[in-house]
Protein backbone atom coordinates (compact mmCIF):
# COMPACT_ATOMS: atom_id res chain seq x y z
CA UNK A 1 0.00 0.00 0.00
CA UNK A 2 1.51 3.83 -0.94
CA UNK A 3 1.84 5.64 2.17
CA UNK A 4 2.64 8.48 -0.17
CA UNK A 5 1.48 9.41 -3.16
CA UNK A 6 2.11 12.30 -5.44
CA UNK A 7 0.41 13.04 -8.71
CA UNK A 8 1.38 15.70 -11.28
CA UNK A 9 2.14 18.52 -8.75
CA UNK A 10 2.62 21.70 -10.26
CA UNK A 11 4.49 25.03 -9.12
CA UNK A 12 5.65 27.78 -11.12
CA UNK A 13 7.57 30.52 -9.96
CA UNK A 14 9.51 33.51 -12.38
CA UNK A 15 12.20 31.36 -13.08
CA UNK A 16 11.48 27.76 -12.06
CA UNK A 17 8.65 25.24 -12.68
CA UNK A 18 7.66 22.34 -11.10
CA UNK A 19 6.54 20.52 -13.64
CA UNK A 20 3.86 17.51 -13.25
CA UNK A 21 5.67 15.59 -10.28
CA UNK A 22 4.46 12.62 -9.45
CA UNK A 23 6.07 9.81 -7.48
CA UNK A 24 4.76 7.06 -4.89
CA UNK A 25 6.05 5.10 -1.68
CA UNK A 26 4.80 2.04 -0.22
CA UNK A 27 5.10 1.33 3.36
CA UNK A 28 8.23 -0.09 5.13
CA UNK A 29 10.85 1.39 1.71
CA UNK A 30 13.25 4.45 1.94
CA UNK A 31 13.27 6.24 -1.14
CA UNK A 32 15.83 8.81 -1.79
CA UNK A 33 15.05 12.19 -3.45
CA UNK A 34 17.85 13.02 -5.41
CA UNK A 35 18.75 16.08 -7.79
CA UNK A 36 21.31 18.72 -7.64
CA UNK A 37 21.40 22.00 -5.98
CA UNK A 38 18.43 23.87 -7.42
CA UNK A 39 16.45 20.79 -8.89
CA UNK A 40 13.37 21.03 -6.80
CA UNK A 41 13.86 18.94 -4.13
CA UNK A 42 12.89 21.13 -1.35
CA UNK A 43 10.28 22.99 -3.11
CA UNK A 44 8.70 19.38 -3.93
CA UNK A 45 8.36 18.81 -0.16
CA UNK A 46 7.06 22.68 0.33
CA UNK A 47 4.45 21.77 -2.15
CA UNK A 48 3.42 18.64 -1.13
CA UNK A 49 2.88 19.47 2.57
CA UNK A 50 0.93 23.07 1.11
CA UNK A 51 3.84 25.11 2.84
CA UNK A 52 4.07 26.68 -0.23
CA UNK A 53 0.47 26.80 -2.66
CA UNK A 54 1.22 24.34 -5.55
CA UNK A 55 -0.91 25.21 -8.60
CA UNK A 56 -2.51 21.99 -9.40
CA UNK A 57 -1.54 18.56 -8.34
CA UNK A 58 -2.87 15.76 -5.77
CA UNK A 59 -1.11 14.35 -2.45
CA UNK A 60 -2.32 11.79 -0.73
CA UNK A 61 -0.43 10.29 2.77
CA UNK A 62 -1.85 7.00 4.26
CA UNK A 63 -4.70 6.88 1.64
CA UNK A 64 -6.04 10.30 2.57
CA UNK A 65 -6.16 13.67 0.23
CA UNK A 66 -3.29 15.83 2.00
CA UNK A 67 -5.61 19.35 1.26
CA UNK A 68 -8.51 17.87 3.28
CA UNK A 69 -6.48 15.86 5.78
CA UNK A 70 -3.73 18.11 6.63
CA UNK A 71 -4.03 18.44 10.42
CA UNK A 72 -4.76 15.21 11.01
CA UNK A 73 -2.26 13.68 8.79
CA UNK A 74 0.71 16.31 9.88
CA UNK A 75 0.45 14.42 12.84
CA UNK A 76 1.12 11.15 11.38
CA UNK A 77 4.32 12.79 9.64
CA UNK A 78 7.71 13.07 11.16
CA UNK A 79 9.41 16.24 9.89
CA UNK A 80 12.47 17.35 9.02
CA UNK A 81 13.94 20.32 7.29
CA UNK A 82 18.25 20.14 7.66
CA UNK A 83 19.14 23.36 7.08
CA UNK A 84 16.39 25.01 9.40
CA UNK A 85 17.35 25.72 13.05
CA UNK A 86 14.67 26.85 15.54
CA UNK A 87 14.69 28.32 19.18
CA UNK A 88 18.35 27.97 19.25
CA UNK A 89 19.12 29.36 22.49
CA UNK A 90 15.99 27.27 24.34
CA UNK A 91 17.10 24.04 26.32
CA UNK A 92 16.10 20.75 24.64
CA UNK A 93 13.78 20.19 27.01
CA UNK A 94 11.68 23.42 26.89
CA UNK A 95 11.25 23.31 23.30
CA UNK A 96 10.16 19.45 23.29
CA UNK A 97 7.90 20.18 26.26
CA UNK A 98 6.12 22.98 23.62
CA UNK A 99 6.24 20.20 20.72
CA UNK A 100 4.88 17.07 22.24
CA UNK A 101 1.80 19.24 23.03
CA UNK A 102 1.42 19.28 19.41
CA UNK A 103 0.68 15.44 19.20
CA UNK A 104 -1.61 13.29 21.01
CA UNK A 105 0.62 10.28 20.35
CA UNK A 106 3.46 11.43 21.97
CA UNK A 107 4.87 8.76 24.17
CA UNK A 108 7.77 10.42 26.90
CA UNK A 109 8.67 6.51 27.74
CA UNK A 110 9.76 6.29 23.92
CA UNK A 111 11.42 10.17 23.76
CA UNK A 112 13.16 9.50 26.86
CA UNK A 113 14.56 5.92 25.57
CA UNK A 114 15.71 7.48 22.12
CA UNK A 115 17.37 10.89 23.79
CA UNK A 116 18.86 7.90 26.06
CA UNK A 117 20.07 6.39 22.96
CA UNK A 118 21.18 8.94 21.00
CA UNK A 119 22.75 10.56 24.44
CA UNK A 120 20.89 14.03 23.79
CA UNK A 121 21.54 15.92 26.79
CA UNK A 122 17.74 17.69 27.84
CA UNK A 123 19.90 20.17 29.81
CA UNK A 124 21.97 21.48 26.63
CA UNK A 125 20.85 24.38 24.42
CA UNK A 126 20.05 23.57 21.23
CA UNK A 127 22.57 25.36 19.31
CA UNK A 128 24.93 23.39 22.03
CA UNK A 129 24.14 20.71 19.66
CA UNK A 130 26.23 19.10 17.22
CA UNK A 131 24.52 19.13 13.65
CA UNK A 132 25.14 15.61 14.10
CA UNK A 133 23.50 15.74 17.71
CA UNK A 134 20.92 17.99 16.11
CA UNK A 135 19.50 15.53 13.58
CA UNK A 136 19.54 13.03 16.25
CA UNK A 137 17.08 15.05 18.21
CA UNK A 138 14.89 16.17 15.28
CA UNK A 139 15.02 12.28 15.21
CA UNK A 140 13.96 11.10 18.21
CA UNK A 141 11.03 14.10 17.75
CA UNK A 142 9.51 12.52 15.24
CA UNK A 143 9.98 8.74 16.62
CA UNK A 144 8.41 9.65 19.85
CA UNK A 145 5.08 10.58 18.31
CA UNK A 146 5.18 7.73 16.75
CA UNK A 147 5.29 8.92 12.96
CA UNK A 148 4.31 6.46 9.79
CA UNK A 149 5.58 8.71 6.99
CA UNK A 150 9.14 10.42 7.39
CA UNK A 151 10.08 13.32 5.43
CA UNK A 152 13.36 14.74 5.71
CA UNK A 153 15.46 17.11 3.65
CA UNK A 154 18.52 16.74 3.34
CA UNK A 155 19.19 15.01 6.77
CA UNK A 156 22.48 14.02 6.27
CA UNK A 157 23.66 17.03 4.97
CA UNK A 158 26.75 18.78 7.13
CA UNK A 159 27.54 15.73 8.93
CA UNK A 160 30.81 14.01 9.43
CA UNK A 161 31.18 10.73 7.79
CA UNK A 162 30.80 8.90 11.16
CA UNK A 163 27.36 10.34 12.31
CA UNK A 164 26.36 10.46 8.37
CA UNK A 165 26.79 6.72 8.89
CA UNK A 166 25.25 5.93 12.32
CA UNK A 167 22.15 7.92 11.24
CA UNK A 168 21.62 6.20 8.07
CA UNK A 169 21.37 2.79 10.15
CA UNK A 170 19.14 4.64 12.62
CA UNK A 171 17.06 4.60 9.10
CA UNK A 172 17.26 1.42 8.02
CA UNK A 173 16.32 0.02 11.56
CA UNK A 174 13.43 2.60 11.22
CA UNK A 175 11.82 0.85 7.89
CA UNK A 176 12.68 -2.82 9.59
CA UNK A 177 8.54 -3.10 10.87
CA UNK A 178 7.56 -2.68 7.65
CA UNK A 179 5.03 -0.13 8.80
CA UNK A 180 7.13 3.25 8.61
CA UNK A 181 8.51 4.91 5.21
CA UNK A 182 11.33 7.44 4.48
CA UNK A 183 11.16 10.14 1.82
CA UNK A 184 14.72 11.22 2.05
CA UNK A 185 15.91 13.90 -0.28
CA UNK A 186 19.77 14.68 -0.35
CA UNK A 187 22.32 15.48 -2.79
CA UNK A 188 24.77 13.20 -1.14
CA UNK A 189 24.12 10.04 -3.17
CA UNK A 190 26.59 7.67 -1.27
CA UNK A 191 24.31 7.61 1.56
CA UNK A 192 21.66 6.46 -0.80
CA UNK A 193 23.71 3.56 -2.11
CA UNK A 194 24.09 2.34 1.58
CA UNK A 195 20.11 2.67 2.42
CA UNK A 196 17.48 3.28 -0.33
CA UNK A 197 15.34 1.11 -1.93
CA UNK A 198 13.65 3.48 -4.31
CA UNK A 199 15.10 6.74 -6.41
CA UNK A 200 13.32 9.39 -7.41
CA UNK A 201 15.63 11.41 -9.59
CA UNK A 202 14.81 15.22 -10.40
CA UNK A 203 15.72 17.83 -12.65
CA UNK A 204 15.46 21.05 -13.57
CA UNK A 205 11.85 20.83 -11.63
CA UNK A 206 10.79 17.30 -13.54
CA UNK A 207 11.01 14.14 -12.38
CA UNK A 208 13.26 12.07 -14.83
CA UNK A 209 12.90 8.40 -13.04
CA UNK A 210 11.29 7.28 -10.06
CA UNK A 211 12.15 3.21 -9.76
CA UNK A 212 13.80 1.02 -7.19
CA UNK A 213 17.67 1.85 -6.68
CA UNK A 214 18.73 -1.34 -9.01
CA UNK A 215 16.46 -0.79 -12.04
CA UNK A 216 17.08 3.00 -11.65
CA UNK A 217 20.76 2.36 -11.57
CA UNK A 218 20.54 -0.20 -14.36
CA UNK A 219 18.71 2.03 -16.96
CA UNK A 220 21.93 3.71 -17.08
CA UNK A 221 25.28 3.07 -19.11
CA UNK A 222 28.32 4.50 -18.64
CA UNK A 223 30.04 4.36 -21.69
CA UNK A 224 34.17 4.54 -22.40
CA UNK A 225 36.31 5.14 -25.71
CA UNK A 226 38.63 7.35 -27.75
CA UNK A 227 37.87 10.76 -29.19
CA UNK A 228 37.93 8.68 -32.30
CA UNK A 229 35.45 6.47 -31.48
CA UNK A 230 33.32 9.12 -30.21
CA UNK A 231 33.34 10.76 -33.73
CA UNK A 232 33.40 7.29 -36.26
CA UNK A 233 30.69 5.50 -34.39
CA UNK A 234 27.47 6.83 -36.37
CA UNK A 235 24.93 8.13 -33.87
CA UNK A 236 26.72 7.98 -30.75
CA UNK A 237 27.51 11.14 -29.76
CA UNK A 238 23.79 12.13 -30.52
CA UNK A 239 22.43 8.97 -27.73
CA UNK A 240 24.77 10.41 -24.91
CA UNK A 241 22.83 12.46 -22.29
CA UNK A 242 25.95 14.01 -21.84
CA UNK A 243 29.64 13.23 -22.28
CA UNK A 244 33.38 14.50 -21.23
CA UNK A 245 36.11 14.37 -23.14
CA UNK A 246 39.78 14.51 -22.67
CA UNK A 247 43.36 13.42 -24.25
CA UNK A 248 42.88 9.94 -23.00
CA UNK A 249 38.98 9.81 -24.71
CA UNK A 250 35.33 10.34 -23.61
CA UNK A 251 33.31 9.14 -20.96
CA UNK A 252 29.47 9.71 -21.18
CA UNK A 253 26.29 8.60 -19.94
CA UNK A 254 23.54 7.09 -22.09
CA UNK A 255 20.25 5.47 -21.58
CA UNK A 256 20.53 1.43 -21.40
CA UNK A 257 17.65 1.16 -24.09
CA UNK A 258 20.20 3.03 -26.40
CA UNK A 259 23.17 1.26 -25.46
CA UNK A 260 24.39 -1.52 -27.96
CA UNK A 261 27.99 -3.22 -27.73
CA UNK A 262 30.39 -1.92 -29.90
CA UNK A 263 33.79 -3.02 -30.80
CA UNK A 264 36.69 -1.16 -28.16
CA UNK A 265 33.82 0.32 -26.35
CA UNK A 266 33.72 -0.38 -22.54
CA UNK A 267 30.43 -0.10 -21.22
CA UNK A 268 30.17 -0.30 -17.35
CA UNK A 269 27.34 0.90 -14.69
CA UNK A 270 27.12 3.97 -13.29
CA UNK A 271 27.06 5.77 -9.82
CA UNK A 272 24.03 7.61 -8.96
CA UNK A 273 26.82 10.12 -8.38
CA UNK A 274 27.79 9.90 -11.99
CA UNK A 275 24.36 10.06 -13.33
CA UNK A 276 23.61 13.24 -11.18
CA UNK A 277 26.93 14.52 -12.52
CA UNK A 278 25.76 14.06 -16.49
CA UNK A 279 22.63 15.49 -16.42
CA UNK A 280 23.96 18.26 -14.78
CA UNK A 281 26.73 18.76 -17.40
CA UNK A 282 24.13 18.42 -19.61
CA UNK A 283 22.28 20.96 -18.45
CA UNK A 284 25.16 22.86 -18.72
CA UNK A 285 25.57 22.46 -22.24
CA UNK A 286 22.70 24.04 -22.76
CA UNK A 287 23.30 27.46 -21.02
CA UNK B 1 -4.66 26.90 19.59
CA UNK B 2 -4.39 26.63 22.73
CA UNK B 3 -0.72 24.62 21.93
CA UNK B 4 0.47 27.40 19.83
CA UNK B 5 -0.20 30.26 22.19
CA UNK B 6 1.53 28.26 25.30
CA UNK B 7 4.18 28.05 22.35
CA UNK B 8 3.87 31.91 22.19
CA UNK B 9 4.36 32.27 25.69
CA UNK B 10 7.34 29.60 26.56
CA UNK B 11 9.20 30.19 23.54
CA UNK B 12 8.72 32.98 21.25
CA UNK B 13 8.25 35.55 23.86
CA UNK B 14 11.32 36.44 26.34
CA UNK B 15 10.62 36.74 29.75
CA UNK B 16 11.95 40.34 30.04
CA UNK B 17 8.75 41.29 27.97
CA UNK B 18 6.13 40.31 30.84
CA UNK B 19 8.32 42.32 32.59
CA UNK B 20 8.94 45.86 30.67
CA UNK B 21 5.14 46.86 31.24
CA UNK B 22 5.82 46.98 34.89
CA UNK B 23 8.68 49.41 34.02
CA UNK B 24 7.32 51.22 31.60
CA UNK B 25 4.28 51.45 34.06
CA UNK B 26 6.06 53.07 36.27
CA UNK B 27 6.53 56.14 34.10
CA UNK B 28 2.99 56.59 35.11
CA UNK B 29 4.86 58.42 37.64
CA UNK B 30 6.48 61.03 36.65
CA UNK B 31 4.71 64.40 37.70
CA UNK B 32 3.16 66.56 34.57
CA UNK B 33 3.77 64.47 31.77
CA UNK B 34 2.40 63.49 28.18
CA UNK B 35 1.09 60.18 29.73
CA UNK B 36 0.20 58.72 25.84
CA UNK B 37 3.69 58.22 25.58
CA UNK B 38 3.60 55.28 28.01
CA UNK B 39 1.06 53.27 26.03
CA UNK B 40 3.26 53.94 23.10
CA UNK B 41 6.76 52.60 24.48
CA UNK B 42 5.14 49.32 24.48
CA UNK B 43 4.73 50.20 20.63
CA UNK B 44 8.11 51.57 20.50
CA UNK B 45 10.21 48.67 22.24
CA UNK B 46 8.09 45.46 22.69
CA UNK B 47 6.51 45.06 19.50
CA UNK B 48 9.86 45.40 16.82
CA UNK B 49 11.53 44.16 19.16
CA UNK B 50 9.44 40.90 20.07
CA UNK B 51 8.65 40.87 15.62
CA UNK B 52 12.84 40.56 15.54
CA UNK B 53 13.21 38.00 17.95
CA UNK B 54 10.30 35.56 15.63
CA UNK B 55 12.15 36.05 12.93
CA UNK B 56 15.90 35.26 14.03
CA UNK B 57 14.39 32.44 15.33
CA UNK B 58 12.70 30.95 12.23
CA UNK B 59 9.23 31.06 14.61
CA UNK B 60 7.51 30.95 11.03
CA UNK B 61 9.21 27.86 10.19
CA UNK B 62 8.42 26.19 13.43
CA UNK B 63 5.10 26.78 13.74
CA UNK B 64 4.16 25.79 10.17
CA UNK B 65 5.63 22.06 10.85
CA UNK B 66 3.22 21.32 13.37
CA UNK B 67 -0.05 19.97 12.82
CA UNK B 68 -1.72 23.42 12.90
CA UNK B 69 -4.26 25.47 10.41
CA UNK B 70 -2.70 28.76 9.53
CA UNK B 71 -5.56 30.37 10.81
CA UNK B 72 -4.62 29.13 14.40
CA UNK B 73 -1.20 30.56 14.00
CA UNK B 74 -2.08 34.35 13.39
CA UNK B 75 -4.70 33.51 16.45
CA UNK B 76 -2.33 32.65 18.42
CA UNK B 77 0.05 35.70 17.43
CA UNK B 78 -2.38 37.99 17.82
CA UNK B 79 -3.89 37.20 21.00
CA UNK B 80 -0.62 37.06 22.50
CA UNK B 81 0.19 40.29 22.00
CA UNK B 82 -3.02 41.72 22.77
CA UNK B 83 -2.44 40.44 26.14
CA UNK B 84 0.45 41.48 26.54
CA UNK B 85 -1.10 45.32 25.80
CA UNK B 86 -3.41 44.47 28.20
CA UNK B 87 -0.71 43.40 30.71
CA UNK B 88 0.67 47.05 29.41
CA UNK B 89 -2.74 48.74 30.37
CA UNK B 90 -3.35 47.22 33.41
CA UNK B 91 -0.19 48.31 34.79
CA UNK B 92 -0.71 52.04 33.28
CA UNK B 93 -4.30 51.90 35.63
CA UNK B 94 -2.35 50.59 39.13
CA UNK B 95 0.20 53.00 38.31
CA UNK B 96 -2.15 55.85 37.08
CA UNK B 97 -4.05 55.50 40.41
CA UNK B 98 -0.61 55.66 42.81
CA UNK B 99 -0.40 58.88 40.65
CA UNK B 100 -3.68 60.35 41.50
CA UNK B 101 -3.20 60.09 44.85
CA UNK B 102 0.63 60.82 44.96
CA UNK B 103 0.04 64.61 43.14
CA UNK B 104 -3.31 66.25 44.19
CA UNK B 105 -2.87 68.91 41.21
CA UNK B 106 -4.44 67.61 37.36
CA UNK B 107 -1.95 67.00 34.61
CA UNK B 108 -0.99 69.90 32.38
CA UNK B 109 -1.67 67.39 29.38
CA UNK B 110 -4.25 64.40 29.21
CA UNK B 111 -5.04 63.74 32.88
CA UNK B 112 -4.69 60.08 33.68
CA UNK B 113 -8.79 58.93 33.65
CA UNK B 114 -11.50 56.70 32.39
CA UNK B 115 -11.31 58.97 29.06
CA UNK B 116 -7.78 58.58 28.51
CA UNK B 117 -7.74 55.27 29.30
CA UNK B 118 -10.82 54.67 26.35
CA UNK B 119 -8.43 56.21 24.21
CA UNK B 120 -5.55 54.15 25.32
CA UNK B 121 -7.20 51.43 24.13
CA UNK B 122 -8.32 53.15 20.31
CA UNK B 123 -4.73 53.91 20.06
CA UNK B 124 -4.05 50.21 20.73
CA UNK B 125 -6.84 49.62 18.30
CA UNK B 126 -5.72 51.77 15.46
CA UNK B 127 -1.76 50.33 16.19
CA UNK B 128 -3.30 46.30 15.69
CA UNK B 129 -5.42 46.95 12.43
CA UNK B 130 -2.42 48.31 10.50
CA UNK B 131 0.76 46.20 12.47
CA UNK B 132 -1.06 42.11 11.44
CA UNK B 133 -2.70 42.83 8.52
CA UNK B 134 0.53 44.11 6.98
CA UNK B 135 2.74 42.12 8.31
CA UNK B 136 0.97 38.73 7.41
CA UNK B 137 1.44 39.57 3.52
CA UNK B 138 4.60 38.11 3.99
CA UNK B 139 4.45 36.86 7.37
CA UNK B 140 8.52 37.60 7.76
CA UNK B 141 8.81 41.55 6.56
CA UNK B 142 8.23 43.38 9.86
CA UNK B 143 10.02 46.82 9.39
CA UNK B 144 7.14 48.23 7.31
CA UNK B 145 4.31 46.91 8.98
CA UNK B 146 5.76 48.08 12.71
CA UNK B 147 6.93 51.92 11.28
CA UNK B 148 3.27 52.68 10.07
CA UNK B 149 1.01 51.26 12.51
CA UNK B 150 3.94 53.23 15.49
CA UNK B 151 3.40 56.14 13.22
CA UNK B 152 -0.34 56.01 13.28
CA UNK B 153 -0.19 55.60 16.99
CA UNK B 154 1.84 58.78 17.47
CA UNK B 155 -0.15 60.43 15.23
CA UNK B 156 -3.88 59.71 17.56
CA UNK B 157 -1.79 60.24 20.65
CA UNK B 158 -0.33 63.48 19.42
CA UNK B 159 -4.02 64.73 18.56
CA UNK B 160 -5.56 63.58 21.57
CA UNK B 161 -3.01 65.38 23.87
CA UNK B 162 -3.23 68.54 22.00
CA UNK B 163 -6.93 68.62 21.75
CA UNK B 164 -6.80 68.28 25.49
CA UNK B 165 -4.24 71.27 26.21
CA UNK B 166 -5.96 73.94 23.04
CA UNK B 167 -9.46 72.69 22.52
CA UNK B 168 -11.14 73.39 26.14
CA UNK B 169 -14.61 71.98 24.63
CA UNK B 170 -12.65 68.59 24.38
CA UNK B 171 -11.18 68.86 27.47
CA UNK B 172 -14.22 69.53 29.16
CA UNK B 173 -15.75 66.16 27.61
CA UNK B 174 -12.41 64.23 28.46
CA UNK B 175 -11.99 65.90 31.97
CA UNK B 176 -15.41 66.86 33.39
CA UNK B 177 -17.71 64.25 34.70
CA UNK B 178 -17.05 60.32 34.75
CA UNK B 179 -20.39 60.00 32.63
CA UNK B 180 -19.15 61.11 29.14
CA UNK B 181 -15.61 59.60 30.61
CA UNK B 182 -17.06 56.18 30.97
CA UNK B 183 -18.61 55.88 27.64
CA UNK B 184 -15.38 56.87 26.14
CA UNK B 185 -13.60 54.27 28.17
CA UNK B 186 -16.50 51.54 26.65
CA UNK B 187 -16.32 52.67 23.43
CA UNK B 188 -12.85 52.63 23.46
CA UNK B 189 -12.65 48.72 24.90
CA UNK B 190 -15.47 47.97 22.13
CA UNK B 191 -13.25 49.58 19.33
CA UNK B 192 -10.30 47.23 20.78
CA UNK B 193 -12.18 44.33 20.39
CA UNK B 194 -13.54 44.99 17.17
CA UNK B 195 -9.71 45.84 15.77
CA UNK B 196 -8.51 42.71 17.22
CA UNK B 197 -11.08 40.67 14.90
CA UNK B 198 -10.89 42.63 11.81
CA UNK B 199 -7.16 42.47 12.10
CA UNK B 200 -7.54 38.37 12.65
CA UNK B 201 -9.94 38.18 9.93
CA UNK B 202 -7.53 40.83 7.36
CA UNK B 203 -4.33 38.50 8.51
CA UNK B 204 -5.80 35.03 7.84
CA UNK B 205 -6.59 36.14 4.54
CA UNK B 206 -3.55 37.69 4.03
CA UNK B 207 -1.27 35.02 5.21
CA UNK B 208 -2.85 31.80 3.66
CA UNK B 209 -1.86 33.54 0.30
CA UNK B 210 1.81 33.40 1.72
CA UNK B 211 4.29 30.44 0.61
CA UNK B 212 6.63 29.82 3.64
Amino acid sequence: MAILSIDKLNKRYEKFHLKDVSLSLDKGYIMGFIGINGAGKTTTLKSMLNMVHADSGVVQILGKDYTDHEIELKKEIGLMFGDMQYYEKMRVKVVTDVIKRFYPNWDDAVYDDYCRKFNIDQEKKISELSQGMKAKYNLALALSHNARLFILDEPTSGLDPAARDGLLEIFQKLVEDGEKSILFSTHITSDLEKCADYITYIHEGEIIASATKDDFIDSYKLVKGSEDQLEAEIGLRKKLIACKTNKFGFSGLMKTADCEERDGLTIEAPTLEEIMIYYAKKESAHV
Amino acid sequence: MYNLLYKEFRLAIHPLYYFLPVIFGALMLIPQWFFFLVPLYFCFITVPQLFSMYKSNNDLEFSIMMPVRKSDIVKARILSIIILELFQIVWCVIFALINRSLYKYGNFAFDLNAAYFGLVFVMFALFNIILFPIFYQTAYKFGVAVIISIVAAIGFALSAELLVMFNERFRMVVEGKPGPQLIILAAGMVLFVLSAIAAYKISVKNFEKVDV
